[in-house]
C-alpha cells in the first residue's frame, strides 16, 4: 500500500516535470521582455572613473506602488553611470522614513536623495543630514518647502500646478462630476492633486474624493465600483496611479458606468490603453528622470561642486500623454522606463 | 459477591429525566450558524434601509463578489480551527501562490497552465510545511504561523524584486494559456442582467464540499475530534498528526485556488498584498460559530460571517459614509456580529 | 506462578489452599492477560518490579496503590505504550510485546482512561463510534449508528433520549459508561479501568461500579485499577497491591477481608510508626497518637507486618 502510494508520487512529479518543460509559451514572457530591451540592455551610458560614492535614496514608496520601480530604474541607471552605490529603501510611515534617513546619515554615506510627503515629520531629520555634511537632493514630493528642508536641489513636478492644469482639461472636455481616487490617506501631494484638479475645474464642475485600499487590488476594484453604482453622475474618474487606472477599467466594466478614465503618472500596460482608447490621457512627471537626477546632480556637486536650477525646482512635468503621442513614450514605457 | 451461572439480567433501563424536549426553534438556536444568520439579517436590513443602491441586484452581485474573495479562503480556515488550530499566513499564501504562478512561467516563458500547477505545488508545500512543524514541535500553530507569516511576507518582496527588479509581479496576459486560464478562474456570467463571477459559484461549492465532509464523512468527524479533544481522538486511534497537516494543506490548496482567481483578473499581483487578511477569515469563522478553542463550528457560519464582511464592506460604500471612517465601522460591525451570535448562543443554551 | 499469597495477618484467618487459576476466555486453559515477574525500569529508576497478576474472561482483577504506586506504569505496559524491560507479558498464553496502543486493541486489550478519551463538545453517537464510524461508501451511516449507539447504552443500561446531546452534558459517571459501553461493543476482550471512579461522587461510583459488572457478566475480563479499596472490594475477584513499584501482595477474594484490604491500603506499619512518634510528642498529639493506635489495633495489623507469606 504504501509502495504503490510512492509509486503514484514519483509518477505525479515526473509527470509534472515533463509537463514543465515541454509547455513553452511563444509569445509574451521574459523572452518578450528580453527582445524588447533590444537584447537585453537597459539605457546605459559606461562608466566613469571619478572616485566612489555611496548614496542612499529614501522614498516614500508604499508596498507594491509600480510608480517607484520606475523611479528606482533612473536611479539605477545613473549610479552605474557614477560609479555609485545607490542604497534604496523606502517606507510610507513617514516616522519610520525619517528613521531611514537617520540610519543613512549614521553610515556616514556620500549623498542622500529623498522624497517629502510629510515636512513636518521628515523636515527635521534632513536638514540633520545637510549639518552633517551630507548633501541631500530631493524629489517628487515635497515641492512647497524643499529650500527650508536644507535641499540642494529638487526634481519634480508641482503636484498643485499639475492638478489644474488636469482639471483644465478636465472642464474643456465637458466634464461635470469628477471623481478622485486617492491610494492612500494623508499623502501631501497626493491631497494637492485632487486640490489641483478641484481648483482646475473651477465653477465648471464638483469634485468628490474617493478612499481606496493602494496595497489591496480587489479592495481597489470593489470600492471604485461600488461608488460608480452608488454615484452615477460620475461622468470623469482621474486616479493617481498607472496601476490604479487599469483597476478603473475593470471596475467600470463590472459597474456598468460610462464615466470616462484620466489618470496621473504612465506604465507600460496603461500606454496600451491610451492607444486603444480606454483611458483618455494621463500626466507624466517622468519619474524615470527624476529619479535619475536625483543621483546624477550628487555625483555633479561631488566631484564637481555643481548644483541645477539655482535654488528653484526642475520641473520633470507636467506633461499629458494621450493618443496623439503616446507612440512616441509607448516604446521606452514597454522595458519598465517611462 | 459470587456470580451466578444463570444470564444476566440487564438492570432496568433508566429514563435521564434532566434531559427535557427541546422546541424546534430551540433546536435551531442552538446550531453555530444560527447567530451567523441572525447577524446577517440584521446587516442586510440595516443597508436595505439607508443605503438605496445596496437594493439592486447588480449591487448584490458586487457584494456577493467581496463575499467570495474572503469566503474561498474562511472555508478552510474554520475547517481548521474547528480542528484546533490557526494559520497565520493563510493572507499571504493566497499572494505567494499567485506570485509563484506568474513569475515561474513569466521567467521560463511556458504556458500559462504551467505556472497554475507549479503554483499548486508550492501552495501545497507551504501548507505541509506549516502542519508539519507544529505536529512535530508542539508549538502553537499562532506561533508557527506566525513565522512563515514573515518569511513568506519577506520572500514575496525580495523575489519579485531579484527576479523583476519591480514591487509587482510581470504583465503574463500575453502568455499563451492566459486567456483560457482566465476563463476558468476568473470567468464571469451574466443571468437576467445581473452580471455574476464564477469566484462567488466557485465560493458556494466549496462551502457545500467542506460542510458535507465535516457532517457526514469519517474525516469530518475525526477534525471534531481533534479539535475538541486531541488526547481523547488519539487515544481511540485517530491519526491526529495526519488530519492536522492535512487540515493545513487543505488551506495551502485554497491560497492557491484564491491566488489563481487573483492572479488571472488583475494579471499583475502586488508582491505585498494580502497582509492583514488572515484576521478577516479568522473573524469571518468566528462570526459563523467556530470556536477559537477548536471541536466547535461549521463551515456554512463562516460563508455567513464572510457574506457579512461583504455586506458591511460595500454597504458602508453604497451608504456614501465617510471613507474615512470605514475601518471604524468595520470593527464595530464585526464586534456587533460577534456579539449577537453569543447572545443568541447562550439564550439557545438556556431555551427550553 | 499464579498462586496468590495468604493473608500476612494469620490471626483471624487459617492459610488457604491455592486458588484456582483465572478462567480462559478461549478455552485453551490461559488467561486473556497475564504478567509474570514483569518489571519496568526508566534508566536507573525502578518504575515496577516483580509484578506478577492476570485476569480471565468473566473475571474483574483490582490494581490496588496510592499515588506513585507504579499504577499507570503497570496500565502502560498492558495497554501497549511501553514494553517491560523483564518479565513476560502474556496474552492468551502466547508472549507478546506491542508496539503501539493499536496493536494492543487489535487484540482486544482496550483501555479506559480517567480523562475517558471522550470528546467533551461531540455528540454521544460521535464520540461512540470515533474512530470505528459505520460507513455508507464516502458517507458515514448516520442512522444506523445513532440506533445502535442508543441500543448498546440501552443494553447496559443508560436510556438516553437524545443521543446528539453533546457528551459533556452527561454526569462523569455517565460519560464513563458510555465510553465503557464503546469498549464493549467494539470487541474489546480485556477492559483496563484507569481510576474511572476517582472523580465521581458516591452515587455516580454506584453506577460505574454497576458497568463494570455488567462488562464482566457480558464476558470480558476487567483490571480495575484504583486507589478506593471500598470500589474495588465489590466488584474484585483478585486484588494486586502495589506501593513503590513491588508488589504488596496478590489475593484472590476469599482470601482476604475488605478490611484487611483497607488496612494493607492505608499503610498499617506507617500508621502504627506515626502514632508511636505522635505519642512521643505529648500533649495533642499524644492524645491523637493513641486514637491512631487503638484504630490499627481494631484494623488487624501487627507490630511487625510482612509482605512475605506468614505462614501460622
Amino acid at each position: 500500500m504504501i509502495r504503490s502510494k510512492k509509486r503514484i508520487m514519483g509518477a505525479a512529479v515526473l509527470m509534472a516535470v515533463l509537463l514543465v518543460l515541454a509547455a513553452c509559451s511563444a509569445t509574451g514572457g521574459r523572452k518578450a521582455f528580453l527582445a524588447a530591451q533590444n537584447g537585453g540592455q537597459s539605457v546605459a551610458a559606461g562608466h566613469a572613473n571619478t572616485a566612489h560614492y555611496t548614496v542612499a535614496m529614501i522614498t516614500h514608496a508604499s508596498p507594491g506602488d509600480t510608480f517607484w520601480d520606475i523611479i528606482r530604474a533612473g536611479a539605477t541607471a545613473a549610479a552605474a553611470k557614477d560609479n555609485i552605490t545607490l542604497k534604496y529603501s523606502s517606507d510610507p510611515d513617514p516616522t519610520k522614513q525619517a528613521q531611514l534617513i537617520d540610519d543613512a546619515i549614521n553610515s556616514h554615506v556620500n549623498g542622500i536623495a529623498v522624497t517629502d510627503p510629510n515636512p513636518t515629520a521628515l523636515c527635521p531629520t534632513i536638514k540633520k543630514a545637510t549639518a552633517a555634511g551630507i548633501p541631500v537632493t530631493m524629489f517628487n514630493a515635497g515641492y512647497t518647502n524643499w529650500q527650508q528642508c536644507g535641499g540642494l536641489e529638487y526634481f519634480g513636478q508641482d503636484e498643485q500646478v499639475a492638478g489644474v492644469a488636469a482639471g483644465k482639461k478636465l472642464a474643456a472636455a465637458g466634464k461635470k462630476n469628477v471623481l478622485c481616487v486617492l491610494q492612500a490617506q494623508g499623502q501631501a501631494q497626493l491631497e494637492a492633486r485632487c486640490a489641483g484638479v478641484k481648483q482646475g475645474l473651477g465653477s465648471e464642475g464638483t469634485m468628490s474624493k474617493l478612499y481606496v485600499n493602494g496595497t489591496d487590488n480587489a479592495a481597489v476594484l470593489s470600492t471604485m465600483s461600488a461608488e460608480l453604482t452608488r454615484n452615477k453622475n460620475i461622468d470623469a474618474v482621474i486616479t493617481l496611479g498607472a496601476q490604479f487606472a487599469l483597476i478603473a477599467i475593470q471596475a467600470e466594466a463590472q459597474s456598468h458606468a460610462t464615466a470616462k478614465l484620466y489618470t496621473f503618472d504612465t506604465s507600460a500596460a496603461e500606454i496600451a490603453k491610451i492607444k486603444s482608447g480606454q483611458i483618455q490621457w494621463a500626466i507624466d512627471q517622468q519619474p524615470y528622470l527624476q529619479g535619475y537626477e536625483a543621483v546624477d546632480a550628487l555625483w555633479l556637486f561631488l566631484t564637481n561642486g555643481n548644483t541645477l536650477g539655482g535654488g528653484a525646482t526642475v520641473f520633470t512635468g507636467p506633461a499629458f500623454v494621450d493618443s496623439s503621442n503616446v507612440d512616441a513614450v509607448a516604446k521606452y514605457a514597454q522595458r519598465g522606463t517611462r | 459477591m459470587a456470580t451466578t451461572a444463570e444470564a444476566p439480567v440487564a438492570p432496568p433501563p433508566r429514563t435521564d429525566e434532566r434531559v427535557g424536549r427541546k422546541s424546534p426553534l430551540a433546536r435551531f438556536l442552538a446550531r453555530p450558524e444560527a447567530g451567523a444568520i441572525a447577524g446577517a439579517i440584521v446587516i442586510y436590513v440595516f443597508f436595505f434601509i439607508i443605503a438605496p443602491p445596496f437594493r439592486n441586484a447588480s449591487s448584490f452581485s458586487s457584494v456577493l463578489y467581496v463575499t467570495s474573495t474572503y469566503g474561498l479562503m474562511a472555508t478552510p480556515v474554520a475547517l481548521l480551527m474547528i480542528g484546533g488550530e490557526f494559520d497565520l499566513s493563510a493572507g499571504v499564501s493566497v499572494t505567494s501562490a499567485a506570485l509563484c504562478g506568474s513569475l515561474f512561467s513569466w521567467w521560463f516563458t511556458t504556458n500559462a497552465w504551467v505556472g497554475v500547477l507549479v503554483a499548486l505545488g508550492f501552495a501545497l508545500l507551504i501548507g505541509f510545511v506549516n502542519g508539519w512543524i507544529v505536529v512535530k514541535t508542539g508549538i502553537p500553530s499562532f506561533l508557527v504561523t506566525l513565522g512563515t507569516f514573515f518569511m513568506l511576507q519577506g520572500i514575496n518582496i525580495a523575489l519579485t524584486q531579484t527576479i523583476t527588479n519591480q514591487v509587482a509581479s510581470p504583465d503574463i496576459s500575453t502568455l499563451q494559456g492566459f486567456s483560457s486560464a482566465r476563463v476558468v478562474f476568473s470567468g464571469s456570467f451574466t443571468i437576467g442582467g445581473v452580471n455574476i463571477r464564477t469566484s462567488v459559484i466557485y465560493w458556494l461549492v466549496f462551502v457545500v464540499i467542506a460542510t458535507w465532509i465535516l457532517m457526514r464523512t469519517r474525516i469530518g468527524n475525526w477534525i471534531f475530534a481533534v479539535g475538541g479533544h486531541a488526547p481523547s481522538a488519539r487515544a481511540v486511534g485517530v491519526p491526529v498528526g495526519r488530519m492536522k497537516i492535512g487540515l493545513f494543506m487543505a488551506v495551502g490548496f485554497m491560497a492557491w485556488f484564491t491566488g489563481m482567481h487573483t492572479l488571472f483578473l488583475f494579471n499583475t499581483i502586488q508582491s505585498s498584498q494580502g497582509v492583514g487578511n488572515e484576521f478577516v477569515y479568522i473573524i469571518a469563522a468566528v462570526v459563523g460559530g467556530c470556536l477559537l478553542t477548536g471541536g466547535y463550528g461549521s463551515a456554512i457560519g463562516a460563508a455567513i460571517g464572510a457574506l457579512i464582511f461583504g455586506m458591511v464592506n460595500q454597504g458602508i460604500v453604497y451608504a456614501g459614509w465617510n471613507p474615512d471612517w470605514f475601518q471604524f465601522f468595520v470593527g464595530l460591525l464585526l464586534l456587533g456580529a460577534i456579539l449577537l451570535n453569543t447572545y443568541i448562543r447562550r439564550r439557545a443554551e438556556a431555551a427550553i | 506462578m499464579s498462586t496468590p499469597q495468604p493473608t500476612p495477618t494469620g490471626k483471624h484467618h487459617a492459610p488457604e489452599p491455592a486458588a484456582a487459576p483465572a478462567r480462559a476466555g478461549n478455552g485453551t486453559g490461559a488467561p486473556l492477560v497475564r504478567l509474570v515477574n514483569a518489571g519496568k525500569r526508566y534508566g536507573a529508576v525502578i518504575a515496577l518490579q516483580d509484578i506478577t497478576m492476570e485476569v480471565g474472561a468473566r473475571e474483574v482483577t483490582c490494581v490496588l496503590g496510592d499515588n506513585g504506586a507504579g499504577k499507570s506504569t503497570l496500565i502502560k505496559i498492558i495497554a501497549g505504550l511501553h514494553q517491560p524491560s523483564s518479565g513476560v507479558y502474556e496474552v492468551e498464553g502466547t508472549p507478546v510485546s506491542f508496539s503501539s496502543p493499536r496493536e494492543a486493541l487489535d487484540h482486544g486489550i482496550a483501555t479506559v482512561y480517567q480523562d475517558l478519551a471522550v470528546v467533551p463538545l461531540m455528540p454521544v453517537w460521535r464520540n461512540f463510534f470515533l474512530g470505528n464510524e459505520l460507513r455508507k461508501g464516502f458517507r458515514i451511516d448516520i442512522p444506523a449508528m445513532k440506533k445502535m449507539c442508543k441500543d448498546e447504552l440501552l443494553a447496559m443500561g443508560i436510556d438516553l433520549r437524545d443521543v446528539d446531546q453533546p457528551i459533556g452534558t452527561l454526569s462523569g459517571g455517565e460519560r464513563q459508561c458510555v465510553a465503557i459501553s464503546r469498549a464493549v461493543h467494539f470487541g474489546a476482550k480485556v477492559l483496563i479501568l484507569d481510576e474511572p471512579t476517582a472523580a465521581l461522587g458516591v452515587k455516580q461510583s454506584g453506577v460505574v461500579l454497576k458497568y463494570i459488572i455488567q462488562a464482566r457478566e457480558r464476558g470480558l475480563g476487567v483490571i480495575f485499577i484504583t486507589h478506593n479499596p471500598h470500589h474495588a472490594y465489590p466488584v474484585g475477584d483478585r486484588f494486586l497491591l502495589l506501593n513503590r513499584g513491588s508488589s504488596l501482595g496478590y489475593f484472590e477474594k476469599s482470601q482476604i477481608t475488605r478490611e484487611e484490604l483497607t488496612g494493607l491500603m492505608a499503610g498499617g506499619a506507617e500508621l502504627e510508626q506515626l502514632s508511636h512518634e505522635l505519642e512521643g510528642e505529648g500533649g495533642t498529639a499524644a492524645e491523637i497518637g493513641r486514637v491512631m493506635e487503638e484504630e490499627v489495633a481494631e484494623l488487624g495489623i501487627s507490630d511487625h507486618p510482612t509482605t512475605e507469606s506468614d505462614n501460622r
